[in-house]
């Protein structure tokens, strides 16, 4: 349903996007993480038509956006991180303004889509008075009015309170449940994207480090927190079998390494094995491992 | 066509729903109360006796609602005119892009062309209408001042036009035209500004180009040996409006002067277009 093809994009001559491909199925939620400055929001820009690449393309439902920008774009909806509408004027009447640009305003749909995301109260208001909510309610009644297959997420949940994000999160999963929507998910929100995403893909410093299954994750590699003494024998044992300690008592093995076979070797090996149990690698151990150390700016990124 | 009026409606009621855009309103009002009120004063009044009683007409036949309405539009868009129109088209694109607004307004199934398309319309629209609503309120202002009655004395000195009009239906029917054409004049301020607009710059730093690069002109166009080359000043181009009021007539000058600042606005829009066009916004 979206499909990034090769994306290659720098500004002033500093890289923001080294060809990046990925593809986002129909119907699924795809996470796209990485810190700060690493090139999501360059990598929806172009996607949305807003960025010119320098290299490669962006498909959303089959028709390129580089070459048919107005087609490829009646398929998509889109919500920024901080919404900006016309302050001095009501939530209808930017709905109506935004969707002229669309093809056209259908009072009876918008009045359906503005219930749908909670907002039939307050939509009379001006968007000055709106809290970042509503702005955000408003955003996906914007982003949903002409009826998109494509659904691009950039940090939507940024800002809002924790039941602020329960509702969007929620919101989001029906939309595809129900309607079979396809989502692109950007954000820095590790537990948000682990909640709603089918699969991720990350990108460090401009570059695709990681796209894969969010469920297969946990299975990829074994992770085994271990209290063994001494420490330098249980090591040397950790090697054996090719593992890497993660801190935390925590030592990740290849896939397909058996857990039971260490513990025979820790013991074999004359080590007082206090604990060895797998421990579930969870998005942000895998975030962590394959995006390294945050930017300095990175300070958003979950610890 | 349909769908480009009902955007370019939506486009007007930005426009027209913004609180500072009254405030202009307000303010011109004022500015045309105060100009009124100056040439009320008795030794306004001694210096139009003096220049009409030297030329031979008659100060009673010449000191009218017509005659004051000229010099208050001619004076107001001068000195308020050119700040207030550079700094609604220096906004009109700097702003929403400054805010946000047009990145959810780019990200929908329209051409950059046709957005700026709407909002130069738009901001075409404002400006000539502006013009007209400081024409009516003006004259209103001085017949509730002088009266209905008198004809039209016009002077302008840089531009050599001197003209009086006795009959009130041919003074105020050249009024009109001169209105509607300080109303095109002021669209190639408001077209600078725009072109500027289009940049990746703050929005006063649009408005600010667009007045130094008139103010630039203006200034250049007063040294001497600048005037033989005065027709290739923007502002001495804008100022042709006024030959509209000389009794002889010439469509051919004015028709001249408008084709040269029509040919300046196309190339401006497409320059601003061109910019705009090249950007990247990035969310």
């Amino acid at each position: 349903m979206l499909e990034v093809d090769g994306l290659r994009k720098s500004f002033g001559g500093k890289p923001a996007l080294q060809d990046v491909s990925f593809a986002v199925r129909e119907g699924e939620i795809f996470g796209l993480l990485g810190h700060n400055g690493a090139g999501k929001s360059t990598a929806l820009g172009i996607i949305l038509g807003i960025v010119e690449p320098n290299a490669g393309e962006a498909r959303i439902a089959g028709v390129s956006v580089q070459r048919n920008r107005r087609v490829a774009l009646r398929h998509a909806g889109a919500i920024f991180e901080s919404p900006a509408f016309y302050e001095y004027m009501s939530g209808w009447d930017n709905l109506k303004i935004l969707m002229s640009y669309s093809g056209g305003f259908d009072a009876a749909a918008a009045r359906e889509v503005v219930a749908e995301v909670g907002l039939a109260d307050r939509i009379g208001s001006k968007v000055g008075a709106y809290s970042h909510g509503m702005r955000q309610r408003l955003a996906l009644a914007q982003a949903l009015l002409p009826t998109p297959k494509v659904l691009l997420l950039d940090e939507p949940t940024d800002g809002l309170d924790p039941e602020g994000i329960k509702w969007f999160r929620d919101f989001i999963l029906k939309l595809r449940d129900d309607r079979g929507m396809t989502v692109l998910f950007n954000s820095h929100l590790l537990p948000e994207v682990e909640q709603m995403c089918d699969r991720v893909a990350i990108i460090r410093q401009g570059q695709l480090v990681y796209d894969g299954d969010l469920a297969g994750i946990a299975e990829e590699r074994l992770v085994l927190r271990i209290d063994a003494e001494p420490l330098n024998q249980a090591q040397a044992v950790f090697r054996q079998f090719g593992g890497e300690e993660a801190g935390d008592g925590r030592v990740v093995f290849p896939e397909g390494t058996d857990a039971a076979a260490i513990a025979k070797a820790l013991v074999e090996a004359g080590t007082a094995l206090r604990e060895l149990r797998p421990v579930r690698r969870s998005l942000e151990d895998v975030y962590l491992e394959v995006s390294g150390s945050p930017e300095p700016e990175g300070g958003r990124s979950q610890p | 066509m349909r769908l480009f009026l009902y955007q370019l409606r939506g486009e007007l009621k930005k426009l027209f729903s913004r609180r500072r855009t009254y405030i202009g309103y307000v303010v011109f009002l004022l500015f045309e109360a105060v100009l009124l009120l100056v040439f009320q004063l008795e030794h306004s009044k001694e210096e139009m006796a003096e220049l009409l009683t030297e030329n031979g007409l008659a100060f009673g036949d010449y000191y009218s609602s017509l005659t004051v309405t000229y010099w208050v539009m001619g004076f107001s868009m001068f000195m308020l005119g050119s700040i207030y129109f550079a700094l609604v088209a220096g906004d009109i694109v700097a702003k929403e892009s400054e805010d946000g607004n047009l990145r959810l307004v780019l990200v929908r199934p329209v051409s950059r062309l046709r957005v700026l398309l709407l909002k130069y319309v738009a901001v075409i629209i404002f400006t000539v209408t502006f013009v007209i609503f400081v024409g009516i309120t003006g004259y209103i202002m001085s017949v509730i001042a002088l009266g209905f009655e008198g004809g039209l004395f016009v002077w302008n000195y840089e531009m050599k036009v001197f003209a009086a009009y006795p009959d009130w239906g041919e003074g105020a029917g050249r009024l009109v035209m001169a209105a509607l054409l300080i109303g095109v004049s002021m669209c190639t301020l408001s077209t600078i500004a725009f072109a500027f607009s289009c940049l990746k710059i703050k929005p006063a730093a649009a408005t600010i180009l667009a007045l130094s690069v008139l103010f630039v002109d203006f200034v250049l166009l007063r040294f001497p040996f600048m005037q033989s080359y005065r027709d290739l000043f923007v502002t001495h181009r804008m100022s042709n409006w006024v030959y509209v009021l000389e009794n002889n007539l010439s469509w051919a000058k004015i028709g001249e002067s408008y084709a040269f600042l029509g040919g300046l606005n196309v190339t401006l829009f497409v320059a601003g277009w061109m910019a705009f066009q090249l950007r990247d916004f990035k969310t």
